[in-house]
């Protein structure tokens, strides 16, 4: 038996390092630890509920729209705004906007260095060369497409700041509605630039990946998973973002059925906190002897759940895959495909007029929950109010879902659950068949650190 | 024989003086600036937001203004490999290289609310790492509002005890701050550290060419604000100071530059400037909607660590 600690795990957002036993050339046993701590609950105690949108996009740099949009929902809610159709195109709008720069990026500048030499520069230097496997031509295709890449997903970026003036942490996606005019000028430009992205994803994401996939298909059987998954359903349209285009569910063994917040619970018995006083938050607890994660586990009827692009294509019946890492990588890019013609739809649909925004004096609610999928998976937002000030706030990320630290030795969250049982041909390759496995996640540790405790409220809306 | 000799050998050495040449015109300062960056308490915005540089862009970037040694986002290596790179760098290039840190340094906990690098022996935080690496660096640059002043990850009530990066070093720290960085600010300053050096600071360690003058001094919207003519509500085309907008306080030249390839910036899609910028955001700005006289950012129980002086007056 050796152990192994692989850190940095780099080519993500935020810190992972992840260790793992190896026995013989089999992989007994993965801790996936995040080692970055935010605690943006706290952050948004005493806070005025309307800052939620741009405070928590503050969260994250890579998913920052899903955070304004889930935040949006939730002050919606609690005021009671009535949303224009104009609104939510553009909202929805400018979420695929973000979600096509995140697959891409993902895609292109997290993965591929993975699977494809690159050249021996800076920041390419000491790049993982034991298993590589395609031929020149090839790589220099990949490589024309990486530089090709990073202008796309800066053309969704600028989409989103059309729209929503900057990106990341766009100003314009608040609860209400939109504050920008939908005008010929802002929708053309837009049209023109998700023209480009839509050309990139079919002459070059979608062959690229099928690449992959056809030279790394070993990928189909590593990295396997159980068949259980997340999502809260994504494209919320309606007065009151009640119409989900894409459905929520939770599929567990072939059973798909809506999906309870009540049902969601936690456990920090590897992570770095300690039960808090009776009712209250959890202590950050650094030096907690055995633990190795600031990510808790989150846990759905008691048990883990996977939640992602791949999630939301099985549970809404476009993919019929498995749930390897090669389903993973491929469950990204075919939704990238369909998104992009999504957004194309949606700004054809916009019509030009005022800003379509409402506003409301005081909140009707003291409390509200809030769910949509971000680009890696089911998130929520729960906050509940003295006034018009945060009492509490509840983030539950996707990454706490998939990077969820073993709640008990038996019970291991989806990304260590990949890990477990991999089979290493050569010592040379461990890093590089964990860090394919891993990356198929497109972890957050940005994101992962943020689930508070609140017990006292069995039975209620969520369990915290 | 020996003419054919002396023929090639003038060639070569022609050719030899074109690729000088060239590679001087591509790269004025005649190399490229060795860079370490490291994540330490961040939301990674600023990682993305460089991905969003036009001109240059990334790969321009990479392949004629640094050689990027470590960066969590785009280094190929990772693991045992990727730490070799970080020591051997740190040795090479020592004296030279240009630390970047993106995100606060917590100092709660023995630092362990960021630990950047896990060996089986020991974990190395935030704190260790920008410690060691900055005492060894050439040019040390605070990527983004958390590495400059705190920013969100120092918001009140600060639970991981997070420090801007100049509080942990004894020595000058460049702030590029922004929340997320404008690329072209971070970019720009890389940029101005190759060709010209230490670029002029304004009085709280940035970049003055980007932060010296306020959002409100050159905004589109002053005309409205010098009428007394105030937006209503958010999506208002008028002044939106009644919607708490900071813009008077806040350096950054937002409304010239723009973001995304110059296309818009927050005030232009009728929101107000929060400010990402200062020193105190976010608890200076916010509520966020609420003017700016009313603000409650005074209630900052972190300590004071925040410096009260702002760039400039309206």
């Amino acid at each position: 038996m050796k152990r192994v600690m692989f850190s940095p795990v780099t080519r993500l957002s935020g810190l992972l390092s992840v260790e793992v036993v190896v026995d013989g050339d089999v992989v007994v046993e993965a801790n996936a630890g995040g080692t970055l701590f935010r605690g943006f609950e706290w952050i948004m105690l005493g806070r005025k509920v309307t800052d939620a949108v741009y405070m928590t996009q503050r969260i994250c740099g890579i998913c920052s729209q899903a955070h304004g949009a889930v935040a949006s929902y939730l002050v919606d809610d609690i005021y009671g705004l009535e949303i224009d159709e104009n609104a939510q195109l553009i909202r929805n709008a400018m979420l695929a906007a973000d979600f096509l720069q995140n697959h891409i990026r993902h895609f292109y500048v997290y993965s591929l260095p993975d699977y494809v030499r690159f050249p021996e520069v800076p920041p390419f230097l000491g790049q993982s060369t034991a298993d590589l496997r395609l031929g020149a031509p090839e790589t220099a295709r990949l490589m024309e497409h990486y530089v090709s890449a990073l202008r796309a997903a800066q053309q969704a970026h600028q989409i989103l700041a059309l729209f929503g003036g900057k990106a990341p942490h766009q100003h314009s996606f608040v609860h209400g509605g939109v504050a920008v005019s939908p005008d010929a000028s802002r929708v053309n430009s837009a049209l023109a630039l998700a023209g480009d992205i839509l050309a990139f994803i079919e002459r070059s994401l979608l062959p690229d990946t099928e690449l992959l996939a056809r030279t790394y298909s070993d990928y189909y059987s590593i990295g396997v998973t159980p068949r259980r998954f997340l999502s809260y359903g994504l494209w919320r349209f309606g007065r009151h973002n009640e119409n989900l285009r894409w459905r929520p569910g939770v599929l567990d063994d072939g059973t798909l059925t809506e999906p309870d917040t009540g049902l969601i619970a936690e456990d920090i018995t590897n992570s770095w906190f300690e039960p808090g006083p009776p009712g209250g938050e959890p202590v950050p607890a650094p030096f907690k002897p055995g633990a190795y994660s600031w990510v808790k586990s989150a846990l759905y009827a008691g048990r883990h759940m996977q939640v992602g692009p791949l999630a939301r294509m099985l549970i809404n019946g476009y993919y019929s895959g498995g749930t390897s890492t090669m389903d993973r990588i491929v469950a990204r890019s075919l939704e990238a495909r369909l998104i992009a013609g999504f957004l194309r739809e949606w700004l054809l649909e916009i019509r030009p007029g005022p800003p379509p925004i409402s506003t409301g004096a005081a909140p009707l609610k003291q409390e509200a929950v809030s769910t949509v999928d971000s680009m890696r998976g089911a998130l929520l937002h729960w906050a509940r109010l003295s006034g018009e000030d945060v009492t509490s706030y509840v983030i539950i990320t996707p990454t706490v879902w998939n990077f969820s630290p073993k709640s008990s030795p038996a019970e291991r969250g989806p990304a260590e659950t990949a890990l477990v049982g991999m089979t290493i041909p050569s010592t040379e390759q461990l890093t590089t068949l964990l860090g394919r496995t891993i990356r198929s996640f497109d972890p957050c540790l940005s994101c992962g650190a943020h689930l508070t405790y609140r017990d006292g409220r069995a039975g209620a809306e969520v369990v915290i | 024989m020996d003419r054919a000799r002396s023929t090639g050998e003038a060639r070569d050495h022609a050719a030899g003086l074109l690729d000088e040449a060239v590679r001087r015109a591509a790269c004025p300062g005649g190399t490229r600036l060795p860079v370490i960056w490291i994540g330490t308490n961040c939301s990674c915005d600023n990682s993305i937001s460089f991905m969003n540089t036009t001109a240059p862009d990334v790969w321009q970037v990479f392949s004629q203004i640094v050689d990027l040694y470590y960066s969590n986002a785009f280094m190929a290596a990772d693991g045992e490999a990727a730490r070799r790179i970080l020591e051997w760098v740190s040795t090479a290039h020592a004296g030279r290289f240009v630390l970047v840190v993106e995100g606060a340094i917590p100092v709660k906990g023995g630092g362990r609310y960021t630990i950047v690098l896990r060996t089986l022996k020991q974990d190395l935080t935030a704190l260790d790492v920008v410690t060691w690496l900055g005492e060894r660096a050439g040019h040390v640059v605070a990527l983004g509002t958390c590495g400059s002043f705190g920013g969100a990850s120092a918001a009140r009530p600060n639970v991981s005890g997070s420090l801007p990066v100049s509080e942990v070093l004894d020595r000058q720290v460049i702030k590029v701050s922004g929340c997320p960085v404008n690329p072209e600010w971070y970019v720009g300053t890389l940029a101005h550290l190759l060709l010209y050096g230490t670029p002029e600071l304004d009085d709280v360690g940035r970049p003055a060419i980007f932060y010296a003058r306020t959002v409100h001094r050159n905004c589109q919207r002053r005309s409205y604000f010098d009428d007394g003519d105030f937006a209503d509500s958010l999506g208002s085309a008028k002044c939106m100071f009644s919607q708490g907008c900071v813009g008077p306080r806040t350096g950054s030249d937002c409304p010239y530059r723009l973001w995304i390839n110059h296309v818009s910036y927050p005030i232009k899609v009728n929101t107000p400037c929060i400010g990402c910028t200062n020193p105190d955001f976010p608890d200076g700005s916010s509520p966020f909607f609420t003017p700016l006289p009313d603000k409650a950012g005074g209630r900052t129980e972190a300590g004071g660590r925040r410096g009260p002086g702002e760039a400039g007056r309206p």
